[in-house]
């Protein structure tokens, strides 16, 4: 044995005063790398349970489950992600298409359990000490994997667009649907948000695949004015499309109106098919608006033989006669209506009930009768003035232009109201003045300021696009009379809209009085129900609720033969009011084949 | 055709010069009670369909009415009512008031609404202005409360009109 053989164990201690190369505590002393693929977070301030993590997860590592405390609302399904460490790869798609970007990875990755089930746990929810962790993954600007902005609609140039009536929207090619249908993630949000509960992603997914004859089949299942809400919906499922949260939402109601663009009327009869084996039941409708003839389509379709009663020369409701053609083409409803006549619905115009045909008559001939009357008329401010012939009332000169009446348009005219209603009889002016007279001068003043207007956005901005002037805030006071000529309207400025309850009581500010000038002046406030058919025995035999028919969930009135529907009983939406139908046909299918049951 | 109420003639006569307290309070609670009578006698000719609203209003103007009949047998009032007080600016629009309006066989919402509203405008102007001439003490805080259960009812009401002429509707 040589000395140095004796000596080399002893080197060893010199490793004494080196740095240790191993952890002494690893479980703390070592954080993963800044931008680590950890433990998941979930920001449940901003998660929506869309679903999105779920649909991409490649491993089934995700499943979205109710959680106590967290309620199903518009635009939130209430449901948040579980996720399965025994199945999760870390990948962290899950985060990459999160849209609303509440799911985010920590750079956190030790966790001791001795329970294996453990390791299925709801971030955000089962508080864990990464919770709060600043470093780890989280989707970066470039990860988009989802187109930001929608496809733009293509449409008239405004001084193109205010030389007629022409429909102003292109509607989108082929192409330009499917680009705008990849944007959707299928979450199924908009479902619930749409009054008629209409399966959005399914005939999205339709125009993805160019399958039009589906998407039809799938519109038609829940919606017969497919055509007319595919123009004029009130889209407010685009309101909770969970797109917007990170860019634009789908343009679902565009899409609707591409499918329908698609196809002609004779595929959409066939694809409709026709009525129902026959029940031999009787019911009549008043009222060929959505409500009436949607609840005529579904008793139709079930068997029933259905006639709808309308006063007008044409059907439709207000869809017809209150929103001008340039926002939608008189041929779609056409088209929309024919469906429904071709299922075996029996429309008669121009019979007005009370006049031609009583009410006890058809509650004495037919099983059921529904009430599904629209607003047709005008409310009025009563200012100081008003009575004047030449304030008018915007319901009323949309019906004239759109029987092609001249109701004598005015070289100046000044517009009460800041709904959809107004902007349509601005424009409608707006278009007669430019063919009547070259230039357009019409001022329309409402209460309410811009960020709160009822009118679609679109609207304010394409009448404004149009050569209308648009003031905010002004209240009626008067309508200036001189030489017994209307010579305009005196508003004064509205300090506030809404009082300390968020209830609208407008205040007024006097000493800011503004004169605008114009040989007439039309009101676009509220509307009502012409509701004088019912004459005076079935008022006081009827029970009413605060102004409104009263009526069960399914539409029924107090008077077990009568059900009442649509814009007069739960206020004006084209869409509303076919959910509305659905509703009461459902209720009234159920009554008389109960009743053909008993006997 | 205008009506007017003979007690409320009375009351009105009495509303010249100085005022007392218990005159003040007399011709309210007749101002209260002539409203009450007039929607009572209102609801049968009304619709159906708006009759909740006067039946409302009926209702209202009867707890007012109460309020009063309350009010004027509490001793720290009762001791006070001989007061003499400065005639307000209003009191001319409030016993105008008093007038009861022809709204015509069957008036409408907001016919009602609009009658209902300049009344308790008028109602509330002219307590709101009592309040600041009466003495400090109990019978100003009387006209105090009084003028803020008015302004309530007024917005209460501005609210109702609207709702119901300025945003029910629409395509």
């Amino acid at each position: 044995m040589s000395v140095r053989d004796l000596l080399s164990p002893f080197t060893a201690w010199k490793n004494l005063f080196r740095d240790p190369v191993t952890i002494i505590d690893p479980l703390n002393d070592r954080p993963g790398a800044p931008r680590y693929r950890g433990f998941h977070q979930n920001d449940m301030d901003k998660c929506i349970g869309c679903g999105t993590c779920e649909t991409i997860c490649q491993n089934g590592a995700i499943d979205m489950l109710p959680v106590g405390g967290i309620e199903t609302k518009q635009g939130d399904s209430g449901l948040r992600p579980r996720i399965d460490y025994g199945r999760c790869c870390w990948c962290a798609l899950c985060v990459d298409v999160c849209m609303t970007k509440s799911l985010t990875m920590s750079n956190a990755y030790t966790w001791v359990e001795s329970d294996p089930d453990a390791f299925r746990f709801t971030p955000g929810v089962d508080k864990k000490h990464w919770d709060n962790a600043e470093l780890g993954y989280h989707r970066p600007e470039e990860h988009q994997l989802m187109a930001k902005v929608r496809l733009p609609m293509g449409e008239m140039e405004p001084e193109t667009r205010i030389e007629s009536f022409a429909e102003i929207v292109n509607g989108y090619t082929i192409e330009q649907a499917r680009l705008e249908a990849d944007r959707c993630v299928s979450c199924g949000l908009c479902i619930a948000t749409c009054p008629a509960h209409m399966s959005v992603p399914d005939y999205i997914a339709a125009v993805r695949d160019g399958d039009y004859e589906r998407g039809v089949k799938l519109l038609y299942e829940t919606n017969p004015f497919s055509g007319i809400c595919g123009s004029v919906c009130t889209h407010k499922c685009e309101t909770t499309c969970a797109a917007r949260h990170d860019g634009d939402p789908i343009a679902i109601r565009w899409l609707k109106r591409h499918i329908m663009d698609q196809v002609t009327f004779e595929q959409c009869r066939d694809i409709v098919g026709g009525p129902g084996p026959a029940t031999g039941k009787k019911v009549a409708i008043i009222g060929a608006g959505p409500a009436g003839l949607t609840a005529a389509f579904d008793l139709a379709k079930l068997g029933h033989s259905v006639t709808v009663y309308e006063a007008l020369d044409k059907p439709g409701g207000m869809t017809r006669w209150g929103i001008p053609e340039y926002r939608l083409p008189y041929a779609r409803i056409d088209q929309d209506i024919d469906v429904i006549r071709s299922v075996g619905v029996d429309i008669r115009c121009n019979v007005r009930i009370g006049k031609d045909i009583t009410l006890d008559e058809l509650h004495n001939t037919h099983d059921a009768v529904l009430l599904a009357l629209g607003l047709q008329l005008g409310r009025a401010t009563r200012i100081p003035g008003s009575e004047h012939e030449n304030v008018r009332k915007a319901v009323d000169l949309l019906r004239q232009a759109t029987a092609f009446e001249d109701f004598g348009t005015p070289r100046q005219a000044v517009v009460i109201g800041g709904g959809n209603v107004a902007m349509d009889i601005a424009r409608t002016i707006a278009r007669l003045q430019k063919k009547e007279y070259g230039q357009v001068q019409v001022t329309l003043t409402a209460l309410e300021d811009l960020a709160h207007f009822l009118a679609d956005p679109d609207e304010i901005k394409e009448a404004g696009e149009e050569g209308v002037v648009i003031l905010d805030a002004r209240g009626p006071q008067q309508v200036v009379i001189e030489n017994g000529q209307v010579t305009g309207l005196k508003t004064w400025h509205v300090k506030a809209i809404f009082d300390e309850q968020g209830r609208f009581a407008p205040s007024y500010d006097e000493t800011d009085e503004q004169m605008h000038t114009g040989s007439m002046v039309v009101e676009a406030i509220g509307q009502m129900t012409d509701a004088s058919l019912l004459g005076d025995a079935l008022t006081e035999k009827l029970a009413w609720s605060r102004g409104r028919l009263q009526v069960d969930a399914g539409g029924r009135t107090s008077e077990p033969w009568l059900w009442a529907s649509g814009d007069m009983v739960r206020g004006p939406d084209v869409v509303s009011a076919v959910a509305d139908g659905h509703r009461v046909a459902q209720s009234i299918h159920e009554v008389i084949a109960v009743t053909e049951q008993a006997k | 055709m205008t009506q007017i109420d003979d007690g409320m003639a009375h009351g009105i006569e009495r509303l010249r010069g100085k005022t007392t307290v218990q005159e003040i309070l007399e011709v309210a609670t007749g101002f209260e009670a002539s409203a009450r009578d007039f929607y009572t006698d209102l609801i049968p000719k009304v619709s159906k369909q708006i009759r909740y609203l006067v039946e409302e209003l009926a209702a209202e103007e009867q707890s007012h009415f109460d309020l009063f009949d309350s009010l004027a047998k509490r001793a720290d009032i009762v001791e006070q009512v001989k007061i003499e007080i400065e005639r307000t600016a209003s009191d001319s629009k409030f016993s105008d008031c008093l007038h009861l309006p022809n709204l015509g066989e069957h008036p409408d919402d907001q016919a009602v609404l609009q009658y209902a509203m300049g009344r308790e405008h008028a109602a509330m102007q002219h307590y709101g202005e009592l309040a600041e001439t009466a003495p400090a003490g109990p019978i100003r805080e009387l006209f105090q409360y009084l003028a803020s259960e008015e302004t309530k009812h007024k917005l209460e009401l501005e609210k109702i009109y609207y709702a119901t002429i300025h945003r029910g509707g629409g395509v």
